[in-house]
C-alpha cells in the first residue's frame, strides 16, 4: 500500500515509474526462470542400502532422473533397516515423511497393518501404469502377495547362501569346497582349524537368527510358528522351540563356538568384513554380499547352497531383503513421480541391472530370463545359487516364509536369548524356550492392537 | 580531551547508579545483614522475578515438561508406531515391565553401574587433581592428556574401546591374553560390564578433574601453609584442609556423575556392547532407546522412561537431603 501511494505522489515522472516497474520485472526474472526450471516434481525415497550398495542405489536413481525430465527422485540413506524404519515412523507422526520408504521383509505385516500405506497396485492402477503382478518369481510372490497382489513393491530380495574361502578349503584338502551336509561341513571346518590354516573357520553373522535359525527351519521343513508361520492369521504362536532339529542346530553352533570354530566378531568389527579380509574361512550371508566380495576379496572365493542335515531333503530357503512402501498423505504430484519411478524399478532392464550390480536375486521371471539369455549365470555361477535355492522343491507351510507382527522385535529377542547360549548362561533348549515365550507376548500384543483391522 | 572524558563518565554513571541500586533494593540485599544468608533475599515485585525466570522456565517447558507429559500419556497405552491405533491398557505396561526378568536385571545392573561409575570417576579425578601440584615438569601436558577424552565424541570413543578390547583383533585384548588373562566381552558378561564401566569412567574423569583442580586452586594458601607449619604432610593436608573446603564441588560432581551414568552413557553402550551379551550391559536408558526407537514398542518405552524419571528425581532429592547437610558452603 505505502509503495503504491508513494508512486502516486505528484512530482514523480512517468519515466521513473516505468523505470521502477522495469527494475522490478528484471529483479523478478531469475525467480520466474527458477520456477520454470524447477517444474520437475520432486519426491523423496528413504532407503537403507549401506556400504557397497549405496553408490549402486544412487546410480539407479540418477539413471531414472536422467532418463526423463518430469520427475526427480531424491534418495536419502537413513542407516540400516531399523534406523530407516524408526526415522520414517517418527517423520510420519509429524507429517514429514517421504513418499517412498524401503523396509526389511521382517516389517511386512507391521507395515501392511499400519494404515499408513497406499497399496502399490492401487497407486499404479490410478496413475495408469500396467504392471504384471503375476510375473514375480514364485518365492517373491509367495511372500509378498496378498490375494494375488503385493501391498509393497518387492525390491531387493535375497536369501542366505554359504560363502567360503576356496584357498583355505584347498589347503585343507577339500578342492571341491564345502560339502553339502552340516555333518560333512563340520569335519571340514574342524580340519581347517586343526591344520592351522585359519584361526577362524567360520564367522558368526550379525543376522545369524535369519540365516542359521529361521532359514534353517524353512530348509528343513520345521514348523516355526502355528498357522503356517503366521500366514494363516494373527493368532499364530511360536513352536520352533519344540523342534528337536532346531534345538540340535543350536547345540551344534554352541559346540563349534566352544571349540573355537565359530567366532563372534564383536562390536566395532563386521563379521562379513572378516570373511572378505580372509580372516575367517566361511560365513552364511545374504547373496547381496556379492557386491562387497567381488570388489574386496583378495583370494579365491566361492559360494554354495546352505548346508542341510544328512538324510533330510532340503526345501527352499526364504526371502529376505526389503520392499518399497508408498506412504499416505503426500501430494498428487509426488504420487505421480513415485509411480513413474516404481514403473522404472519394475522394468526387467532395471531389475536385471540391479541384480547384476548387487547380487540380489532378479525378482521377476522376465528379468531372470533376460539375465539367462545374456549368459550371465554361466559367467557368474555364484549369482544363481540364491535363486535356485529359493525355488528348490515345492514350498510347504513351513518354508514359504514368516509373517509375524513386529517380527523385528522378535528377531531382537531371539538374538538376545541365544547370546545366553554363547555366554553359557542358558542351554540351547532354554534359550529357544525363552525366545518363544517372549516372542509370543509380542505376537499377542500385536494381535490385540490389530484385532479391529 | 580530559574534560570530554569526564562528561562521558558521568553521563554513563548517572543513570547507571540508580539502576544498580534498584536491583539491590529489589533483591533486598543488604551487606550489613549478610548473616541472614542468600536464601532470605527475595524480590519485592513478583513480575520482575517472573521475567528473569521466564527464559529458563520456557526451556524447561519445552525440554522437560512437554516431553514428560508425552511420556506419561504414552505409558498407559499400547500404540501402533504410526499413531493410528491407540489402546488404553492402564497399568499393563508397568505390570509387564516389573514382571520381566530382563527388566529387573537391567535395573539391578544400572544401579551397580551408576554407583561404580559416579564414585569411581570422582575418586580417580581426585587423585589426579591432588597430583597436579606435584607434577613439576610438563604440567601443561599432564593437564591436556587428562582433558583430552572430553573432546572426543562418546560414540567415537566407544568404537575405540570396542576395537582395543576386541578379543580377535584388539591390541589391548591380545596383551591381556598374552598375560594369561581370559578376556572376551562377547561371551563373558562380566568382561563386557567391566569394559563399559571403564569406558564410562574414562570419559567422565576430565569433567570432574576440571572442577576439582579449579576448586583446589581456591583453597587459601595461608591455611595450607599453617597446616604445613603444624607438621601436616601433603596427604594429611589434603584430607583435613583441602577436601573439606572443596566439599561443595565434590557434592555437585556426585550429582552430575549420577546423572551422567544414568543417562549419558547410552552412546558408549551403543558403540561398545549394544547392551549384550545376553542383555548383560543393557542399562535402563539404553533399553528405553532400544525398545522405543529401534523396536518401536512405544508404550513400554514410555513406561520405562517414566520409571527412570521417578528414579532420577527421587535419587537426586535423596542426595540433596542426605549429603547436602554435611556440605558447608561457608568458605
Amino acid at each position: 500500500m505505502s509503495l503504491l501511494k508513494r508512486w502516486r505522489k505528484p512530482g514523480r515522472s512517468t519515466a521513473r515509474k516505468v523505470a521502477g516497474v522495469l527494475a522490478l520485472t528484471v529483479a523478478m526474472l531469475p525467480l520466474a526462470g527458477g520456477e520454470l526450471a524447477a517444474e520437475t516434481i520432486k519426491a523423496e525415497w528413504w532407503h537403507a542400502m549401506r556400504g557397497r550398495l549405496t553408490p549402486i542405489v544412487e546410480e539407479m536413481i540418477a539413471n531414472f532422473n536422467a532418463g526423463q525430465d518430469k520427475y526427480e527422485i531424491v534418495g536419502v540413506l537413513k542407516g540400516n533397516y531399523e534406523e530407516t524404519a524408526a526415522a520414517m515412523v517418527a517423520a510420519y507422526r509429524v507429517n514429514e515423511h517421504p513418499t517412498l520408504v524401503q523396509t526389511s521383509e521382517r516389517a511386512f505385516l507391521t507395515m501392511y497393518n499400519s494404515g499408513a500405506i497406499v497399496p502399490v497396485p492401487e497407486l499404479m492402477a490410478r496413475e495408469g501404469y500396467d504392471i504384471d503382478w503375476d510375473n514375480f518369481i514364485a518365492p517373491v510372490a509367495g511372500f509378498y502377495l496378498v490375494d494375488g497382489k503385493p501391498a509393497a513393491m518387492p525390491f531387493n530380495s535375497s536369501t542366505p547362501i554359504f560363502w567360503y574361502n576356496a584357498d583355505n578349503f584347498e589347503a585343507a584338502g577339500f578342492p571341491d569346497g564345502p560339502a553339502e551336509t552340516w555333518q560333512e561341513v563340520e569335519k571340514q571346518l574342524y580340519a581347517i582349524k586343526e591344520q592351522g590354516i585359519s584361526e577362524c573357520p567360520m564367522s558368526l553373522p550379525n543376522d545369524f537368527v535369519w540365516s542359521l535359525i529361521e532359514n534353517y527351519s524353512a530348509i528343513h521343513d520345521q514348523e516355526f510358528g502355528t498357522k503356517a508361520n503366521g500366514f494363516g492369521g494373527l493368532d499364530t504362536e511360536f513352536t520352533f522351540n519344540q523342534s528337536p532339529v532346531i534345538v540340535a542346530q543350536l547345540e551344534r553352533l554352541q559346540k563349534w563356538m566352544n571349540d573355537g570354530v565359530l567366532h563372534i566378531a564383536g562390536q566395532g568389527l563386521n563379521p562379513e568384513a572378516l570373511f572378505i579380509s580372509g580372516d575367517c574361512s566361511t560365513i552364511t550371508a545374504s547373496t547381496a554380499m556379492h557386491a562387497a566380495v567381488e570388489s574386496g576379496a583378495q583370494f579365491d572365493w566361492g559360494a554354495t547352497f546352505m548346508p542341510h542335515e544328512e538324510g533330510m531333503e532340503p526345501m527352499n530357503s526364504t526371502i529376505g531383503g526389503g520392499a518399497l512402501w508408498v506412504l499416505q498423505n503426500k501430494s498428487e504430484e509426488e504420487y505421480e513421480a513415485i509411480a513413474a519411478f516404481l514403473n522404472f524399478v519394475a522394468s526387467p532392464e532395471t531389475q536385471a541391472w540391479w541384480s547384476e550390480q548387487t547380487g540380489y536375486v532378479p525378482i521377476t521371471n522376465a528379468a531372470y530370463d533376460m539375465m539367462k539369455g545374456e549368459g550371465y549365470f554361466e559367467a557368474h555361477p555364484t549369482r544363481e545359487i540364491a535363486i535356485v535355492q529359493l525355488n528348490r522343491g515345492t514350498p510347504s507351510d513351513n518354508s514359504r516364509g514368516f509373517r509375524f507382527g513386529n517380527h523385528n522385535q522378535i528377531f531382537a529377542i531371539t538374538n538376545e536369548e541365544i547370546q545366553g547360549v554363547w555366554t553359557g548362561q542358558s542351554t540351547p533348549q532354554q534359550a529357544l524356550d525363552n525366545s518363544a515365550a517372549r516372542g509370543n507376548e509380542v505376537l499377542r500384543q500385536f494381535e490385540r492392537l490389530n484385532a479391529g483391522g | 580531551m580530559p574534560a570530554a572524558d569526564r562528561t562521558a563518565t558521568t553521563g554513563r554513571g548517572a543513570p547507571g547508579r540508580p539502576f544498580f541500586f534498584g536491583i539491590g533494593r529489589l533483591l533486598k540485599l543488604d551487606g550489613r545483614r549478610s548473616a541472614s544468608g542468600l536464601k532470605k533475599a527475595h524480590f519485592t515485585q513478583p513480575w520482575f522475578a517472573a521475567g528473569l525466570l521466564a527464559p529458563q522456565l520456557l526451556i524447561l517447558l519445552f525440554f522437560f515438561f512437554i516431553p514428560s507429559y508425552k511420556a506419561l500419556s504414552l505409558a498407559f497405552v499400547q500404540i501402533d508406531p504410526f499413531g493410528g491405533r491407540v489402546l488404553f491398557v492402564g497399568f499393563d505396561n508397568f505390570r509387564q515391565l516389573f514382571g520381566s526378568a530382563q527388566y529387573r536385571y537391567s535395573a539391578a545392573f544400572t544401579l551397580i553401574f551408576t554407583a561404580v561409575v559416579s564414585i569411581g570417576t570422582l575418586l580417580i579425578a581426585l587423585v589426579f587433581a591432588f597430583a597436579t601440584d606435584f607434577v613439576i615438569r610438563g604440567r601443561g601436558l599432564y593437564k591436556s592428556v587428562i582433558l583430552l577424552p572430553y573432546a572426543i565424541a562418546p560414540v567415537i570413543s566407544g568404537v575405540l574401546w570396542a576395537f582395543l578390547f576386541n578379543p580377535a583383533v584388539g591390541p589391548l585384548a591380545q596383551l591381556m591374553h598374552a598375560l594369561g588373562l581370559e578376556w572376551d566381552p562377547n561371551r563373558r558378561p562380566m568382561d563386557a560390564q567391566i569394559l563399559i564401566i571403564v569406558a564410562a569412567i574414562w570419559k567422565q574423569i576430565c569433567y570432574n578433574y576440571i572442577f576439582l583442580v579449579a576448586s583446589l586452586l581456591g583453597v587459601p594458601q595461608s591455611l595450607l601453609e599453617a597446616a604445613t607449619l603444624d607438621g601436616a604432610r601433603p596427604i594429611r593436608r589434603f584430607f583435613t584442609v583441602s577436601l573439606p573446603l572443596v566439599m561443595p564441588v565434590v557434592f555437585f560432581l556426585m550429582v552430575m556423575n549420577f546423572i551422567y551414568a544414568l543417562f549419558e552413557t547410552f552412546g558408549i553402550v551403543d558403540a561398545v556392547t549394544r547392551g549384550g551379551p545376553n542383555g548383560a550391559t543393557n542399562i535402563l536408558v539404553y533399553k528405553v532407546f532400544q525398545d522405543g526407537f529401534v523396536l518401536l514398542d512405544l508404550g513400554s518405552s514410555a513406561a520405562q522412561s517414566v520409571v527412570l524419571m521417578i528414579v532420577a528425581v527421587s535419587f537426586t532429592v535423596l542426595q540433596f537431603r542426605a549429603i547436602e547437610r554435611k556440605v558447608n558452603y561457608q568458605v
